[in-house]
């Protein structure tokens, strides 16, 4: 039998990840335990989990390092790798949101090219271009509700789930931009050579998460 | 501190003694397969002018080229791929041969993108172009080459991953769907996103029963049975004859004993647009992104005012490369036979003598200076054998 190696984003993703897994007869109990290690092999079942940094999914993926991966539609956009996605296990739920104050930049004379302070420049850079609107892009890795407050930025964009950060900071939600939910990911390649196994798995996960089993 | 003068730029890579040698004994098994099979060598200019490549379909988004100007202020670029030029070539320069054509080339060609790390900018690639023999009878032969090229690599584990694009426009026309909407669907599909179509779907109002089929498509791949469970799918003329097509080609390679090394996928669209028909991707377990392409591109000679049937693949030549170190396929440099050297006086014996030895295929090298003692010492390092004249 093939091995399946699965990347997980560390932190909640991979523990509903690992419920769901279980609940599939897939045993993972291993990720919860032993947090300090990096390759958890399920030997009985032939699959091996990745624990990894949640914007590095997408990339295990890509390069074939695992053949399938979870991570949030965000991390997915913003990586932009030719993926194959194939099933949204409905957690892990917010919105890809541009905030800021209204009306603020409208008065500022040396605000002509819109900044905007986000984690993800490339999903940016994108969304702002099919608005037909030329930005600057500030990339930060957190709290990056910082940027209109210090006027470091005129907008952000960023994942929403309950707002409270933005209420708390005076913030607005502007435009809601996409939706997003953790993805399964599976690597172009392995679909084919691995192509019963990873199916299996993934509908195996389909019939849970539609709750048809 | 860094020093650039002792870097090479990103994408870029030095082939040392030990990689180049396995590098080029398959670029010249994969050649020899080709020469055999009735294709010519062609080579062609690294750079053209850009607008070889931006006739009408294009086979790379414009930015993904590396581009400089010339003295008369003309954009060039380094090609992107063989396919375009030789589509230039063959319809100005070979217009008046009579098809069929059949041409290969190993060369490098250049990209610069930054949505596939897995490539660098500067790749070889071993590929065909067969010109002029359309249809099934032409695909049929170019899949085969491709995989007796790959089976000549010492690759094994593979297999060709066949479409045809012609098949999801039938199924477009069917629902009604053109222009920007297809395209948007086409992405859709050809990243198996199920979710992104059901938006799409919805967005639409796509009617239910075309829905269940739309739906279907990015999981129309596997066996020759993939066949028939997509003729069930439509009634579109174009999409059922795509589907007669690609059983042609089945037959063709099934009579060749090659079916083993053939899957299909019906949604899989390729990136390039200028493919008209049958297209493929040879994938193996041993490297995660697709090592070879191709596909038939019919109307490209005719942007280039000659049209001729036309398909054709690139191997990714550093990809075969390290699917083959990954099933322990390199191979050592072959060593040195033997080191030679004389007095003074016996030099010309001694040159003459390892040239006899060379032209049966002993690799000699030379050590003028060193002296009996010396030779043998060094003989021994290199384990070669010594050759003094005195």
């Amino acid at each position: 039998m093939k091995t399946i190696t699965f990347a997980l984003a560390k932190g909640r993703l991979a523990d509903r990840t690992a419920d769901l897994l279980e609940s599939c007869g897939i045993g993972c109990g291993d990720l919860r335990t032993n947090s300090r290690r990096l390759i958890i092999d399920d030997e009985k079942n032939g699959c091996r989990f990745l624990l990894v940094k949640p914007a590095d999914v997408p990339t295990y993926v890509e390069y074939g390092a695992a053949d399938l991966g979870v991570a949030g539609k965000d991390t997915i956009m913003e990586a932009n790798y030719p993926l194959y996605e194939m099933l949204d296990l409905g957690f892990g739920k917010c919105k890809l949101c541009v905030a800021g104050f209204p009306g603020v930049r409208e008065k500022q004379v040396t605000s002509a090219v819109k900044r905007v302070a986000t984690k993800y420049p490339n999903i940016a850079r994108r969304y702002y271009r099919s608005l037909g609107e030329t930005i600057e892009v500030i990339k930060l890795s957190g709290s990056v509700e910082l940027g209109p407050l210090l006027n470091l930025s005129d907008e952000i964009l960023d994942i929403v789930e309950s707002g409270r950060t933005l209420k708390e900071n005076g913030l607005v939600v502007l435009r809601e931009v996409f939706e997003i939910s953790a993805r399964v990911v599976v690597n172009r390649v392995s679909l084919k050579t691995k192509g019963e196994r990873i199916n299996a798995v993934i509908e195996a996960m389909r019939a849970k998460v539609e709750g048809r089993s | 501190m860094t020093q650039l003068s002792m870097q090479t730029p990103e994408g870029v890579q030095d082939y040392l003694p030990l990689e180049c040698h396995n590098k080029t004994r398959i670029e010249r098994k994969m050649a020899q397969c080709f020469h055999l099979s009735g294709y010519e060598q062609v080579d062609l200019p690294t750079f053209e002018y850009l607008d070889v490549f931006a006739t009408g379909v294009g086979s790379v988004r414009a930015e993904q080229m590396i581009k400089f100007v010339d003295s008369r202020g003309h954009i060039l670029v380094l090609r992107p791929d063989l396919t375009v030029p030789i589509a230039r070539m063959t319809s100005t320069r070979m217009k008046d041969q009579k098809p069929p054509i059949r041409l290969y080339y190993v060369a490098n060609a250049f990209m610069s993108r930054d949505s596939s790390p897995n490539e660098q900018k500067e790749f070889t690639q071993a590929g065909v172009e067969l010109l002029g023999v359309p249809g099934p009878e032409g695909d049929a032969e170019v899949i085969a080459l491709a995989i007796e090229a790959l089976r000549s690599a010492g690759l094994e584990g593979f297999s060709i991953d066949v479409g045809q694009v012609d098949f999801f426009r039938g199924v477009m026309e069917e629902a009604g769907l053109t222009g920007p909407k297809a395209d948007e669907l086409r992405g859709y599909v050809d990243r198996k996103n199920m979710l992104a179509i059901e938006l799409f779907m919805n967005e639409n109002g796509v009617s239910p029963g075309l829905r269940e089929r739309i739906m279907r498509l990015p999981v129309l791949y596997g066996g020759e049975e993939v066949l028939g469970a997509a003729s069930d799918l439509t009634q579109n003329a174009r999409a059922l004859s795509a589907i007669d097509t690609l059983r042609e080609v089945y037959e063709y390679i099934a009579a060749f004993g090659l079916s083993k090394y053939v899957t299909f996928d019906l949604g899989m669209l390729h990136s390039s647009d200028y493919y008209t028909g049958l297209i493929f991707r040879g994938i193996t377990d041993y490297f995660g992104s697709p090592i070879l392409s191709g596909g038939r591109y019919d109307t490209l000679t005719a942007d280039f005012g000659c049209s001729r049937e036309a398909t054709g693949f690139a191997i990714g030549v550093k990809r075969v490369l390290i699917a083959l170190e990954r099933q322990g396929c390199m191979e050592p440099l072959p060593r040195i036979d033997a080191v030679v050297s004389a007095a003074p006086e016996k030099r010309g014996e001694a040159y003459a003598y390892a040239n006899a030895l060379r032209v049966n295929g002993s690799r000699v090298a030379v050590a003028w200076k060193l002296d009996a003692d010396g030779l043998e010492a060094y003989a021994r390092e290199v384990d070669a054998q010594a050759i003094y004249f005195e």
